[in-house]
């Protein structure tokens, strides 16, 4: 097995605040262990100094109530057994300061010593009640933490959609609850990597091992569990109605590194919870993936049946009239000839149209063919374009509004006369002949309008976006050879080059499509 | 429109292409031979004389590039490639490693015999006169004056050195960096904008109309070419 790991050191982390307050509660209180007995003692002390000069002028009986608020204080602020010791040492204090002979633990009334047994057992009850009410107190704020810190780290799952965010998001919740470094493991194939990719904490092969036992039990492993608890990080399988879907790695920041039994239900409940939000995330997925390939399902049905008619019908002319031409050589007169080998030329020249325009497509879509931008005058791009048009141009009336005052615009001149020639394309195969085709070019802002007007029967208004759809066609243009990729292409190109394309009717003209491109700032 | 017995050496794997340019060649009064890939194009060279090549730049063996290169160290024999869409880049290398010409798959023979002739009038007609004429575009070399529909155009020292490597190589396409380096020198090969605003104004003062020029062709991503009429 194979491991990446991903750790988040908890002193990079900037969010502390919920540190402080832990502190105070049941999860963190076990530093300095000793400090509040002294503080204990400390209190007695001031206690005896305050009762000091009281001593010669107030009862001795009515100075033991100081003592009593001491062990009080001690029992809120303190803890048990610092109050137990402040009930103690107060008793001490009480006999060397208050009762007569001062300065010694001889006792010269014996009724002082029911006061001392009085005062001890007082003391101890208080401590135990006092302490027994902030303990459930302390437990109650931290129940009420754990719900606090369960319901941010849900919330914050729920917003997060790919299993690395899963991962930083357990990892920060971790960090900032927790002291210490955490890892998402998720099973590739036959292992277990990193959610992340920035290993910080090196998992050594005994680690590994554990985290790898964790996964395929279902069961935790490593510190504080029974199985290879030799190893310094804790391991908790990630499971969920799809079984184990990763291992959720802990390892504390502290020297003992073991988890407080308070901090076990919660980093559980942190497995559950990132187990769930992977869950759902893997759901999501597949979901999507399934409608992404019921979709380029449908688009490849639509493929198929464009291209198996478009491939077939000129092959078919095709070969009809080359079988006509070599079987019944002998019956045709010169005049059958010549219409069986134009039918064959023109079906021949419609048959590469097509198979450029799913060459050009493909290329595009796989990014193959990359934009080369250069410098163009916009002459020269309708020149092309109109060169490359050649015989189809024959008998037809093309008005160029293209001023040589333009700006040169930058461009792949090859791709973009392609979005000009499809444009024109479509203009000559729906405009009637003997009405003009006009191309117009100017410059707006930092624009470079080029449209391309035809006075044809104009556009269907709902189908004015779709034409741009890979194999749409307009519903009324079956008569027109076509094979649904001029435009579609056109815009792919265009759009390649940052700008923008559309369709529009001219008011009672015909169909006008726009080319929008950016002209850049002069560098010459 | 029978040529008169010039050898031509036809260079494809595609047996297809090889049978139809055999059958077109030879209807056009050409002498044909074939070659399938690089290596024996090579040596067709050597054993059949031909006077022009027809290329493909997709062979098995080594590409068309490489065999023109190999070809131009010792052979000046007019080639024209064979090249399919898209292939922008491949033919401004096989130009630039001294190629004639190019022709884009799918063509016609009538194309293919427009760019032979072109490729061959070197041969045919040594370039010697001093006036090149075609259409209403007459430029006398040996003067330096250009005339267009019988006025005369004044053309700045730079246009006319542009107009006369495009007469002198008629028909011919030249790349950018070709027109570069021997207009404006060696070491100005990526300053493509000298040529763009050059063209252009050259455009403005011989065609009738700069957005459809019958003289001046841009070659989309390749370079230009000066239009013959054949």
């Amino acid at each position: 097995m194979m491991y990446n790991s991903a750790m988040v050191n908890s002193d990079d982390c900037p969010l502390r605040w919920q540190q402080t307050e832990l502190r105070h509660s049941g999860l963190a209180r076990r530093a300095h262990r000793w400090l509040p007995y002294v503080y204990g003692v400390g209190l007695v002390a001031v206690t005896t100094l305050v009762g000091l000069p009281l001593r010669s002028f107030i009862d001795p009986t009515n100075l033991v109530m100081l003592y009593l608020l001491a062990v009080v204080l001690a029992a809120l602020w303190l803890g048990r057994y610092p109050a137990v010791l402040v009930s103690l040492v107060s008793v001490l204090a009480f006999d060397l300061v208050f009762v007569q002979p001062y300065h010694t633990f001889a006792v010269a009334d014996a009724q002082f010593v029911l006061t001392f047994i009085a005062l001890l057992s007082v003391g101890l009850l208080i401590s135990t009640l006092t302490a027994q009410a902030r303990e459930q107190a302390n437990a109650a704020q931290d129940q009420a933490i754990h719900t606090r810190t369960l319901y941010e780290l849900s919330r914050d799952l729920t917003m997060v959609l790919d299993p690395a965010d899963v991962a930083r998001t357990v990892m920060n919740h971790i960090d900032r609850v927790f002291r210490g470094k955490a890892a998402i493991l998720l099973a590739s194939g036959q292992r277990l990597e990193s959610a992340l990719d920035s290993p910080e904490l090196d998992l050594d092969r005994d680690e590994r091992d554990a985290a790898a036992w964790a996964y395929e039990q279902g069961q935790p492993a490593g510190r504080d569990t029974g199985t290879r608890s030799e190893v310094k990080g804790t391991y908790l399988p990630l499971s969920s109605t799809q079984g184990v879907v990763g291992v959720l790695g802990f390892q504390s920041a502290g020297q003992a590194g073991s988890l407080t039994p308070e901090q076990w239900p919660l980093l559980e409940a942190f497995a559950s919870l990132t187990a769930q939000a992977l869950t759902r995330i893997e759901l999501a997925r597949e979901a999507r993936q399934a409608q992404l390939l019921r979709e380029s399902e449908k688009l490849q049905a639509a493929l198929l049946n464009s291209i198996s008619h478009d491939l077939r019908t000129p092959l078919a002319s095709i070969t009809g009239a080359l079988s006509s031409l070599r079987d019944d050589a002998a019956f045709l007169d010169d005049a059958a000839r010549a219409l069986l080998v134009n039918t064959a030329w023109e079906q021949a020249d419609r048959l590469d149209e097509l198979v450029g325009n799913l060459l050009d497509m493909t290329r595009l879509e796989a990014g193959v063919r990359k934009v080369q931008p250069e410098l163009c005058d916009v002459q020269d791009l309708v020149g092309v374009a109109l060169e490359r048009l050649g015989d189809r141009l024959e008998g037809r009336d093309i008005v160029l509004e293209v001023p040589g005052t333009l700006p040169p615009v930058s461009m792949d001149l090859p791709l973009m006369a392609q979005a000009l020639v499809n444009l024109l394309d479509n203009a000559l195969k729906y405009a009637p002949h003997g009405r003009p085709i006009t191309v117009r070019a100017e410059a707006a802002g930092s624009e470079l309008y080029l449209t391309v007007i035809d006075e044809g029967p104009g556009i269907p208004e709902e189908d004015a976006t779709r034409v741009f759809d890979k194999f749409y066609r307009v519903q009324r243009s079956a008569e027109v050879p076509g094979t649904g990729l001029g435009l579609p292409i056109s815009k792919g190109i265009v759009e390649a080059h940052g700008g923008r394309i559309w369709a529009a009717n001219q008011a009672g003209r015909g169909a006008a499509f726009t080319i929008v491109l950016p002209i850049l700032e002069r560098t010459e | 429109m029978n040529e008169t017995g010039l050898r031509v050496l036809v260079v494809d794997d595609e047996r297809a292409i090889r049978r139809f340019l055999h059958t077109s060649l030879a209807a056009n009064g050409y002498v044909v031979f074939e070659a399938t890939n690089g290596a024996e194009a090579l040596e067709a060279v050597v054993r059949d004389r031909p006077d022009v090549m027809i290329l493909d730049l997709g062979l098995p063996d080594v590409d068309g590039t490489e065999v023109t290169a190999r070809l131009r160290e010792w052979s000046r024999i007019p080639i024209i490639i064979l090249s399919v869409r898209d292939q922008e880049a491949d033919k401004i290398a096989a130009l630039d490693a001294g190629a004639d010409d190019y022709l884009t798959k799918p063509f016609g023979v009538g194309e293919l015999m427009a760019r032979m002739r072109v490729v061959l009038r070197r041969i045919v007609h040594p370039e010697t006169e001093p006036v090149f004429a075609t259409r209403d575009l007459v430029v006398d070399l040996a003067r330096r004056l250009v005339r267009v529909r019988g006025r005369d155009v004044q053309l700045t020292p730079t246009e006319y050195d542009l107009l006369r490597v495009l007469v002198t190589h008629a028909g011919k396409v030249l790349t950018h960096q070709q027109l570069l380096r021997q207009v404006w020198g060696l070491g100005y090969e990526s300053e493509s904008h000298l040529l763009r605003v050059n063209i252009s104004n050259l455009r403005q003062k011989i065609e009738r109309n700069s957005a459809r020029p019958e003289y001046i062709i841009t070659e989309p991503g390749v370079g230009y070419r000066l239009r013959l009429e054949i």
